[in-house]
């Protein structure tokens, strides 16, 4: 048997995601007023969408996995999941870092957490040669300090203080 | 009255703190345009938080300085480093390139910066008087009407946005259900939040824009290493002057060129979806087919920088026009104006220019006063340039998300937003990958609640469906959302099937009779018009005896 390439893996999930999707739409609850039910505008996406994802499905089967268009090329990626993780190093650090962020905003605060967030991505993703952590370091003060007082004092949003040094 | 808004808006906009916020908004736009890797729409996105403390006007006074900076910014990238600033300025390198480097860097720029300036004033004069007319036909629409150009604006995007259709459709089709989630508009029933509490208030519109379009540009521009610690240009000088005097002079001879490329443009930007990346790669297709020496294009002559150039600063005037027209955004820095506008409270619609005159025009002066600004400032923008392409990727990037993180939580004040912008910066970067084209999803998210308000008011009218196909304008825009649907495969036979050899007359004749249905003596002869063009394309193609041309083929 064909091994199954990208796009008719995306299809089946895709395919897998509506179906979850539409059985959910069974527990919105319809109202006695109204005409249209709540559920349906849901409904006729989710089943257009389960329309184009079996389209998309025996489109890709019917391609040769050679001839397979999903993805951008990849023929420099090193094999196996070291090299995935390799080859993905740079989005995947950054996501982490943002994640880490956003877990410590109500702690750090965005002044303090968007300096760290900032100079440790430049960090990671730029090497940490001392005098590029010195550069990495005055730029994120200059532009997240910048910006926060933009929005503080321009603006009068009130962002995030976080615990740790509340008087800003 | 016409005089009377006009004069009310310059009111509104004559403040020295906004004619300020506008001239930063236009240098900020140049210099984002030039970053390559940097979009225009990525720059509009941002600005946008910046915005909500501001009076309505002033903000969209702001936003439209960095749309039209953004717009000329990149000409900058494409003609000193042959790499096009933004997708719209592709077709600048083909000519702008070569002048430059032929040692006439000071006239490409001069031409590029002119053009796009004629470019923007024939766009914003267009703006200024056919969107007024526009909303009055966008009066007559019923719910159904709209419902059906809603349809229509997601399949051409679609079809107009990646090379697979069914992909293109697929996205817009999880951006309609994106909108879906948290309570209903009509009867506020909890939708498809799994019984997570905070998914009741939905996803925020801007954080998931921002999130879809920077977040993942961002992570795709640093994902190889090396790349990412480059500087955005190797060159660590560059010593142009603009030649002002002698590009108006080339201008001027080919006059021809700017006007037919500026109209162009403006008709690329009413259409949904297609925006300027298509139209200048159109325009310079025009001036290369109808030029006495279409030899000559590629090699730096002056056409090939007039024709992308004017055409891709008309397009917004074009957007800017349906979308205040009628509420469909012409693309996706017309639809996150449309979501400023949303943010301000204020619904675009038919009846928008009629209901807020001031905002609206308040809307037209600045896109034609920040024509003016971006023709000042794009001279003292070259030198910032210079510094600004010195910084390398994997810096700009950091900063810039940053900036998301604070600028996403400044809209409601709310952590769950900065959550909206991870998740769906991962889900844009995912289908970016996967070729799954973004602007269908945008588009789906923010017509999504329209599509579906209408669908609930036909549904209040009557539970018939049949005025879906009766009622001219839903069938017009059936009609070209189903040709526009099948264009991508048409496209892909032609000149090698028969049935192709049909496409165009059947769409004409198909067009038409919604048009005739519509009755009155412009739209019949239009109706007319339309039909006999495919009359004459038909007979055309029986007398040469259906022959198959390929394409590109004399």
């Amino acid at each position: 048997m064909r091994r199954l390439n990208q796009d008719a893996v995306i299809a089946i999930l895709l395919l897998v995601a509506s179906g979850i999707l539409f059985w959910s739409t069974f527990s919105i609850r319809v109202p006695d007023y109204g005409v249209l039910s709540p559920s349906t505008w849901p409904r006729i996406i989710i089943l257009s969408l389960s329309v184009l994802s079996i389209i998309y499905l025996l489109q890709s089967l019917k391609e040769s996995e050679s001839e397979s268009n999903a993805g951008q090329s990849v023929a420099d990626r090193p094999p196996g999941f070291a090299g995935w993780v390799v080859y993905w190093k740079n989005p995947i650090i950054c996501f982490s870092l943002f994640f880490l962020f956003l877990l410590t905003l109500p702690i750090l605060g965005s002044l303090i957490g968007g300096v760290l967030f900032v100079f440790s991505l430049m960090s990671a993703l730029g090497g940490l040669a001392p005098r590029d952590i010195a550069l990495h370091a005055m730029m994120a003060l200059i532009t997240i300090g910048g910006m926060w007082t933009i929005f503080t004092y321009g603006l009068g949003v009130i962002l995030p203080t976080g615990v740790i040094f509340s008087p800003f | 009255m016409i005089i009377d808004n006009i004069l009310a808006a310059v009111h509104e906009l004559a403040t020295i703190h906004t004619v300020l916020l506008m001239m930063v908004g236009v240098a900020g736009g140049l210099i984002a345009g030039a970053i390559p890797g940097f979009t225009i729409a990525m720059a509009v996105v941002l600005t946008l938080p910046f915005t909500f403390g501001m009076p309505p006007a002033q903000g969209l006074a702001t936003m439209v300085s960095v749309l039209v900076g953004g717009l000329s910014g990149g000409l900058m990238a494409g003609i000193l480093t042959g790499i096009p600033g933004t997708p719209s300025s592709v077709a600048t390198t083909f000519d702008g390139f070569p002048m430059a480097r032929a040692g006439k860097p000071g006239l490409a720029l001069g031409i590029g910066v002119w053009s796009s300036f004629f470019g923007g004033i024939i766009s914003a004069v267009l703006l200024m008087t056919l969107a007024p007319q526009l909303a009055r036909i966008g009066l007559e629409f019923q719910p159904w009407d709209y419902f059906m150009l809603v349809m229509f604006a997601l399949t051409i995007t679609a079809s107009l946005a990646g090379k697979n259709l069914v992909k293109g459709l697929i996205a817009g089709a999880v951006g309609l259900l994106v909108r879906t989630v948290g309570e209903d508009e009509a009867v506020g029933m909890a939708r498809l939040d799994f019984g997570i509490d905070s998914l009741l208030q939905g996803f925020d519109f801007i954080a998931v824009l921002i999130g879809l379009f920077a977040f993942s540009q961002l992570l795709h521009d640093v994902r190889d290493p090396k790349a990412a610690r480059k500087s955005l240009s190797e060159r660590s000088t560059m010593h142009v002057r603009i030649e002002h005097l002698a590009a108006i002079r080339e201008i001027a001879k080919h006059w021809g060129v700017l006007i037919r490329s500026s109209l162009i443009g403006v008709f690329t930007g009413i259409l949904p979806g297609a925006g300027g990346s298509i139209a200048n790669i159109l325009a310079y297709d025009q001036a290369k087919k109808t030029s006495k020496r279409p030899e000559k294009f590629g090699t730096g002559i002056p056409e090939g920088i007039i024709a992308p150039e004017s055409s891709n600063n008309a397009v917004e005037g074009g957007a800017l026009m349906t979308m205040m027209a009628l509420g469909i955004p012409g693309d996706v820095t017309a639809a996150v104006m449309l979501g400023a506008l949303l943010v301000h409270d204020v619904v675009p619609s038919p009846s928008f220019i009629a209901e807020e005159p001031v905002l609206a025009y308040s809307i037209f002066i600045a896109f034609f006063v920040a024509t003016f600004m971006m023709l000042g400032l794009q001279s003292l923008m070259l030198r910032v340039f210079v510094l600004v392409t010195r910084i390398r990727m994997y810096m700009l990037a950091a900063i810039i998300l940053g900036f998301c993180g604070i600028g996403v939580y400044a809209i409601n004040n709310v952590e769950l937003d900065l959550w909206t912008l991870l998740w769906f910066g991962i889900l844009g970067f995912v289908m970016r990958h996967y070729g799954f084209p973004l602007a269908p999803m945008i588009l789906g998210v923010v017509l999504g609640n329209i599509a579906e308000l209408n669908l609930a008011r036909c549904m209040a009218i009557t539970d018939d469906l049949l005025p879906f196909v009766t009622r001219p304008w839903a069938l017009f825009f059936l009609i070209i959302a189903l040709f526009s649907a099948g264009f991508p495969v048409y496209q892909a036979h032609m000149g090698k099937k028969k049935w192709t050899l049909f496409y165009l007359p059947v769409a004409c004749f198909a067009a038409s009779v919604p048009l005739f249905m519509m009755g009155g003596v412009p739209r019949s002869m239009l109706a007319a018009a339309v039909f006999a063009y495919g009359a004459y394309t038909l007979w055309q193609r029986a007398t040469s005896g259906w022959r198959l041309h390929p394409p590109g083929a004399a």
